[in-house]
């Protein structure tokens, strides 16, 4: 099955929920099931940030196995993050993503 | 008599960033058209913009348009609306899409392009305007901006 994760509430969901549970069992390739996509809101763009020790993790795990990671435009250029990403994650809003997903749809979309 | 307000809430003046553009222009974009209507300019991407302008003097008095709901197209169209009332025609014809995108930094490269989308159509109301007021402008300008010749 493939999944795509959407974090869109700011509480433990990057530092617990992504930095503790998913991207360790992505890292171990036991997480269950094929990540496809990740897609970033609010606060949980600085992830995406260059220098970030969680999302560096997560970048090297996304090229390894072909995760698009792209962060909200909006919530990227509100922060003025939108320039300080990883190299070669895109902000975007929902027409980017579906676009970017849809030569590797997702069965399930996972909001977190 | 109250003194006016100099804390930050009241004196900061209003921002150049991608954030306060979209926001700004956001607002811009639920105003009536002015008199003068460009053609809807699409991209690609199914993303389109529409400027209404009015021009006074040969001067361009303002400027408003719709976007699709794109915050960095949206940004770039707001910055064309903030920037060039006041310049004759003659002057904002020549702004181009390279120095929008220099104008208003941290718009990562893959976004740039909406600049080119924001410029085109604000040179088709440009264009509507300069036939309709019959501005002449110096050959220096923008070819694409000259008014047809009456064959």
């Amino acid at each position: 099955m493939k999944v795509a994760y959407i974090f869109a509430t700011s509480r433990h969901t990057v530092s617990y929920v992504l930095g503790k549970m998913i991207l360790p069992q992505l890292e171990e390739g036991r997480h269950g099931v094929t990540v496809v996509g990740m897609f970033f809101f609010e606060d949980n763009n600085y992830v995406l940030m260059k220098g970030n020790p969680i999302g560096d993790r997560l970048h090297k795990v996304a090229k390894k196995t072909g995760i698009l990671l792209m962060g909200c435009d909006q919530c990227c250029y509100e922060r003025e993050i939108a320039d300080k990403l990883f190299d070669g994650v895109p902000i975007g809003c929902f027409p980017d993503l579906y676009k970017a997903l849809s030569g590797n749809m997702p069965d399930q979309v996972i909001t977190l | 008599m109250t003194a006016a307000c100099r804390e930050p809430c009241c004196s900061v003046a209003p921002r150049f960033t991608v954030a306060d553009l979209f926001e700004r222009g956001f607002r811009r974009m639920r105003e009536a058209p002015l008199a003068i209507e460009g053609g809807t300019i699409a991209d690609a991407d199914g993303n389109a913009a529409r400027f209404s302008i009015e021009v006074d003097d040969g001067k361009l008095a303002d400027a408003r348009f719709r976007a699709s709901a794109c915050t960095t197209l949206i940004a770039y169209c707001e910055a064309i609306s903030e920037l060039l009332p006041g310049f004759g025609v003659d002057v904002v014809a020549q702004l181009t899409a390279n120095e929008l995108v220099a104008a208003l930094p941290g718009v990562p490269a893959l976004k740039q392009d909406r600049a080119v989308l924001a410029i085109a159509a604000f040179r088709a109301a440009l264009r509507a305007a300069i036939q309709r007021e019959h501005i002449e402008i110096p050959s220096s300008s923008w070819p694409g901006l000259s008014r047809p010749s009456t064959p």
